[in-house]
Protein backbone atom coordinates (compact mmCIF):
# COMPACT_ATOMS: atom_id res chain seq x y z
CA UNK A 1 0.00 0.00 0.00
CA UNK A 2 1.31 3.42 -0.84
CA UNK A 3 1.42 6.24 1.71
CA UNK A 4 -1.69 7.90 0.27
CA UNK A 5 -3.61 4.60 0.10
CA UNK A 6 -2.64 3.80 3.68
CA UNK A 7 -3.90 7.17 4.94
CA UNK A 8 -7.05 6.97 2.81
CA UNK A 9 -7.82 3.52 4.24
CA UNK A 10 -7.37 4.78 7.81
CA UNK A 11 -9.64 7.76 7.10
CA UNK A 12 -12.32 5.56 5.51
CA UNK A 13 -12.12 3.22 8.51
CA UNK A 14 -13.16 6.07 10.81
CA UNK A 15 -9.98 8.04 11.61
CA UNK A 16 -11.49 11.15 10.11
CA UNK A 17 -9.82 13.75 12.33
CA UNK A 18 -6.47 14.95 10.97
CA UNK A 19 -4.47 15.92 14.03
CA UNK A 20 -0.81 16.33 13.15
CA UNK A 21 1.72 15.81 10.40
CA UNK A 22 5.39 16.21 11.15
CA UNK A 23 8.77 14.60 10.46
CA UNK A 24 11.77 13.17 12.28
CA UNK A 25 15.34 13.52 11.04
CA UNK A 26 16.84 10.01 11.32
CA UNK A 27 20.15 11.24 9.86
CA UNK A 28 21.66 8.51 7.62
CA UNK A 29 18.36 6.59 7.65
CA UNK A 30 16.57 9.50 5.99
CA UNK A 31 13.39 11.15 7.25
CA UNK A 32 10.33 9.68 8.87
CA UNK A 33 7.01 11.38 8.18
CA UNK A 34 4.66 11.01 11.14
CA UNK A 35 0.91 11.43 10.87
CA UNK A 36 -1.53 11.29 13.77
CA UNK A 37 -5.18 10.68 13.02
CA UNK A 38 -8.02 10.43 15.53
CA UNK A 39 -11.11 8.28 15.34
CA UNK A 40 -13.77 10.31 17.17
CA UNK A 41 -16.26 7.40 17.29
CA UNK A 42 -13.93 4.70 18.59
CA UNK A 43 -11.83 7.31 20.47
CA UNK A 44 -8.61 5.77 19.21
CA UNK A 45 -5.52 7.32 17.72
CA UNK A 46 -3.79 6.15 14.55
CA UNK A 47 -0.09 6.87 14.22
CA UNK A 48 1.02 6.36 10.62
CA UNK A 49 4.59 6.74 9.43
CA UNK A 50 6.52 6.54 6.20
CA UNK A 51 10.17 7.00 5.31
CA UNK A 52 12.02 8.83 2.59
CA UNK A 53 15.74 8.92 1.79
CA UNK A 54 17.83 11.93 2.78
CA UNK A 55 19.27 12.63 -0.66
CA UNK A 56 15.91 12.62 -2.43
CA UNK A 57 13.56 13.70 0.35
CA UNK A 58 10.12 13.50 -1.23
CA UNK A 59 6.78 11.93 -0.34
CA UNK A 60 3.38 12.18 -2.07
CA UNK A 61 1.08 14.90 -0.73
CA UNK A 62 -1.87 14.06 1.50
CA UNK A 63 -3.82 17.19 0.54
CA UNK A 64 -6.09 15.01 -1.65
CA UNK A 65 -7.07 13.00 1.45
CA UNK A 66 -7.14 15.78 4.05
CA UNK A 67 -7.20 19.36 2.74
CA UNK A 68 -6.00 20.44 6.19
CA UNK A 69 -2.68 18.66 5.60
CA UNK A 70 -1.63 21.60 3.41
CA UNK A 71 -0.33 23.83 6.24
CA UNK A 72 1.40 20.92 7.95
CA UNK A 73 3.13 19.93 4.72
CA UNK A 74 4.21 23.53 4.12
CA UNK A 75 5.69 23.67 7.62
CA UNK A 76 7.49 20.32 7.18
CA UNK A 77 8.80 21.47 3.78
CA UNK A 78 10.14 24.63 5.46
CA UNK A 79 11.71 23.02 8.47
CA UNK A 80 12.93 19.68 7.08
CA UNK A 81 13.32 20.41 3.36
CA UNK A 82 11.03 17.57 2.32
CA UNK A 83 9.23 17.86 -1.04
CA UNK A 84 5.56 16.91 -1.17
CA UNK A 85 4.81 15.69 -4.69
CA UNK A 86 1.64 17.25 -6.00
CA UNK A 87 1.67 20.15 -3.53
CA UNK A 88 3.31 23.52 -4.16
CA UNK A 89 4.64 24.05 -0.64
CA UNK A 90 4.97 27.80 -0.37
CA UNK A 91 6.97 28.72 2.79
CA UNK A 92 4.65 28.90 5.78
CA UNK A 93 6.87 29.72 8.75
CA UNK A 94 10.20 30.90 7.36
CA UNK A 95 10.86 34.03 5.31
CA UNK A 96 11.16 33.34 1.59
CA UNK A 97 14.85 34.32 1.68
CA UNK A 98 15.72 31.91 4.54
CA UNK A 99 18.57 29.49 3.76
CA UNK A 100 18.49 25.95 5.12
CA UNK A 101 16.06 23.79 7.08
CA UNK A 102 16.28 24.44 10.83
CA UNK A 103 14.91 21.10 12.08
CA UNK A 104 17.46 19.05 10.15
CA UNK A 105 20.03 17.79 12.60
CA UNK A 106 22.91 19.11 10.49
CA UNK A 107 21.54 22.67 10.64
CA UNK A 108 23.98 24.93 12.48
CA UNK A 109 22.35 27.03 15.20
CA UNK A 110 23.75 30.52 14.70
CA UNK A 111 23.05 31.52 18.31
CA UNK A 112 25.26 28.65 19.50
CA UNK A 113 28.03 29.68 17.11
CA UNK A 114 28.00 33.35 18.05
CA UNK A 115 28.21 32.85 21.80
CA UNK A 116 30.73 30.83 23.80
CA UNK A 117 29.35 28.03 25.94
CA UNK A 118 29.12 29.26 29.58
CA UNK A 119 30.06 25.77 30.82
CA UNK A 120 33.49 25.85 29.15
CA UNK A 121 34.91 27.51 32.25
CA UNK A 122 36.19 25.28 35.05
CA UNK A 123 35.52 25.99 38.72
CA UNK A 124 37.74 28.88 39.74
CA UNK A 125 37.81 30.41 36.27
CA UNK A 126 36.24 33.51 34.77
CA UNK A 127 35.96 34.70 31.18
CA UNK A 128 39.28 36.52 31.49
CA UNK A 129 41.07 33.24 32.31
CA UNK A 130 39.76 31.50 29.23
CA UNK A 131 41.89 33.36 26.72
CA UNK A 132 42.04 31.72 23.33
CA UNK A 133 39.95 28.56 23.36
CA UNK A 134 41.44 27.59 20.01
CA UNK A 135 44.69 26.66 21.78
CA UNK A 136 43.50 24.72 24.83
CA UNK A 137 46.02 23.86 27.50
CA UNK A 138 44.09 20.69 28.26
CA UNK A 139 40.88 18.97 27.31
CA UNK A 140 37.91 21.23 27.93
CA UNK A 141 34.35 20.17 28.75
CA UNK A 142 32.02 20.19 25.73
CA UNK A 143 28.34 21.11 25.74
CA UNK A 144 26.07 18.08 26.17
CA UNK A 145 24.62 16.67 22.97
CA UNK A 146 26.51 19.17 20.86
CA UNK A 147 27.60 18.36 17.34
CA UNK A 148 31.11 18.86 16.02
CA UNK A 149 30.40 22.47 15.13
CA UNK A 150 29.87 23.45 18.77
CA UNK A 151 32.67 25.48 20.40
CA UNK B 1 2.49 31.01 52.99
CA UNK B 2 4.43 33.33 50.73
CA UNK B 3 1.57 35.70 50.02
CA UNK B 4 1.52 35.02 46.30
CA UNK B 5 -1.73 33.95 44.68
CA UNK B 6 -0.02 30.81 43.36
CA UNK B 7 0.90 27.50 45.02
CA UNK B 8 4.12 27.49 47.06
CA UNK B 9 5.56 24.86 44.76
CA UNK B 10 5.17 27.10 41.69
CA UNK B 11 8.13 27.57 39.41
CA UNK B 12 8.21 31.34 39.63
CA UNK B 13 11.86 32.29 39.84
CA UNK B 14 15.16 30.60 40.69
CA UNK B 15 16.82 31.55 43.98
CA UNK B 16 20.52 31.19 44.76
CA UNK B 17 22.12 30.45 48.11
CA UNK B 18 25.56 31.93 47.48
CA UNK B 19 26.99 30.40 50.64
CA UNK B 20 26.13 26.91 49.44
CA UNK B 21 27.43 27.44 45.90
CA UNK B 22 30.93 26.06 45.27
CA UNK B 23 31.19 27.39 41.67
CA UNK B 24 31.33 23.77 40.50
CA UNK B 25 29.83 24.75 37.11
CA UNK B 26 27.48 21.75 36.98
CA UNK B 27 24.33 23.87 36.54
CA UNK B 28 25.94 26.02 33.82
CA UNK B 29 27.03 22.87 31.98
CA UNK B 30 23.72 21.06 32.24
CA UNK B 31 21.56 24.06 31.28
CA UNK B 32 20.09 23.28 27.84
CA UNK B 33 19.56 26.98 27.15
CA UNK B 34 23.03 28.16 28.17
CA UNK B 35 21.40 30.77 30.40
CA UNK B 36 23.64 30.48 33.49
CA UNK B 37 26.90 32.44 33.59
CA UNK B 38 29.34 31.78 36.41
CA UNK B 39 32.70 33.44 37.07
CA UNK B 40 34.89 32.42 39.97
CA UNK B 41 38.49 32.52 41.09
CA UNK B 42 40.75 30.41 43.28
CA UNK B 43 41.94 31.51 46.70
CA UNK B 44 44.28 29.73 49.04
CA UNK B 45 43.01 29.42 52.59
CA UNK B 46 45.48 28.92 55.41
CA UNK B 47 43.99 27.74 58.65
CA UNK B 48 46.15 27.25 61.73
CA UNK B 49 47.38 23.71 62.05
CA UNK B 50 46.18 22.73 58.57
CA UNK B 51 47.77 22.58 55.18
CA UNK B 52 46.86 25.42 52.82
CA UNK B 53 43.90 24.54 50.65
CA UNK B 54 42.49 26.09 47.49
CA UNK B 55 38.85 27.21 47.49
CA UNK B 56 36.74 28.58 44.65
CA UNK B 57 35.27 32.00 45.27
CA UNK B 58 32.18 33.02 43.34
CA UNK B 59 32.54 36.31 41.43
CA UNK B 60 29.46 36.25 39.25
CA UNK B 61 26.35 34.12 39.07
CA UNK B 62 23.73 35.27 36.58
CA UNK B 63 20.65 33.62 35.14
CA UNK B 64 19.19 35.08 31.95
CA UNK B 65 15.46 34.59 32.40
CA UNK B 66 15.01 35.69 28.80
CA UNK B 67 16.59 32.37 27.79
CA UNK B 68 15.50 30.18 30.71
CA UNK B 69 12.69 27.73 29.96
CA UNK B 70 11.91 26.85 33.57
CA UNK B 71 12.99 23.23 33.15
CA UNK B 72 14.59 23.15 36.60
CA UNK B 73 17.53 20.97 35.54
CA UNK B 74 19.98 23.35 37.28
CA UNK B 75 18.08 22.92 40.55
CA UNK B 76 17.95 19.12 40.17
CA UNK B 77 21.62 18.84 39.31
CA UNK B 78 23.03 21.11 42.04
CA UNK B 79 24.90 18.80 44.46
CA UNK B 80 25.12 21.49 47.14
CA UNK B 81 21.47 22.61 47.30
CA UNK B 82 22.34 26.14 46.27
CA UNK B 83 19.45 26.61 43.82
CA UNK B 84 15.75 26.62 44.67
CA UNK B 85 12.43 27.38 43.05
CA UNK B 86 10.59 30.34 44.58
CA UNK B 87 6.95 31.04 43.72
CA UNK B 88 7.47 34.78 43.19
CA UNK B 89 6.46 35.43 39.61
CA UNK B 90 6.19 39.16 38.89
CA UNK B 91 9.60 39.70 37.30
CA UNK B 92 8.71 41.27 33.98
CA UNK B 93 11.24 43.75 32.58
CA UNK B 94 11.04 46.51 30.02
CA UNK B 95 14.08 45.29 28.09
CA UNK B 96 15.95 42.03 27.56
CA UNK B 97 18.87 43.06 29.78
CA UNK B 98 16.45 43.46 32.68
CA UNK B 99 15.72 39.73 32.55
CA UNK B 100 19.30 38.89 33.51
CA UNK B 101 19.26 38.37 37.26
CA UNK B 102 22.67 38.71 38.90
CA UNK B 103 23.65 37.02 42.16
CA UNK B 104 22.26 39.85 44.28
CA UNK B 105 18.83 39.46 42.67
CA UNK B 106 18.98 35.68 42.88
CA UNK B 107 19.99 35.84 46.54
CA UNK B 108 17.02 38.07 47.26
CA UNK B 109 14.58 35.42 45.97
CA UNK B 110 15.92 33.04 48.61
CA UNK B 111 13.68 34.77 51.15
CA UNK B 112 10.70 33.71 49.05
CA UNK B 113 11.54 30.00 49.02
CA UNK B 114 8.86 28.19 51.05
CA UNK B 115 10.19 26.45 54.17
CA UNK B 116 10.87 22.76 53.71
CA UNK B 117 11.64 23.07 50.01
CA UNK B 118 14.13 20.31 49.23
Amino acid sequence: MTWVEQVTAARDAGAVFFDLLTAVDLEQEGFEIVLRLWDPEARTEHLLTTRCPREDARVPTLTGVFAGAAWHERAVADLFGITFDGHDTEPLLLPATFEGHPLRKDFVLAAREARPWPGAKDPGESDADLGDLAVPKRRRAKPLGAKDWAP
Amino acid sequence: MTGYPVPDSSRGIIALDENACTSCMLCARECPDWCIEIDSHKETVQEPGARPRVVHVLDRFAIDFGLCMWCGICIEVCPFDALFWAPSWDHAATDAAGLVHERFDLRQWLAEVPPGTP
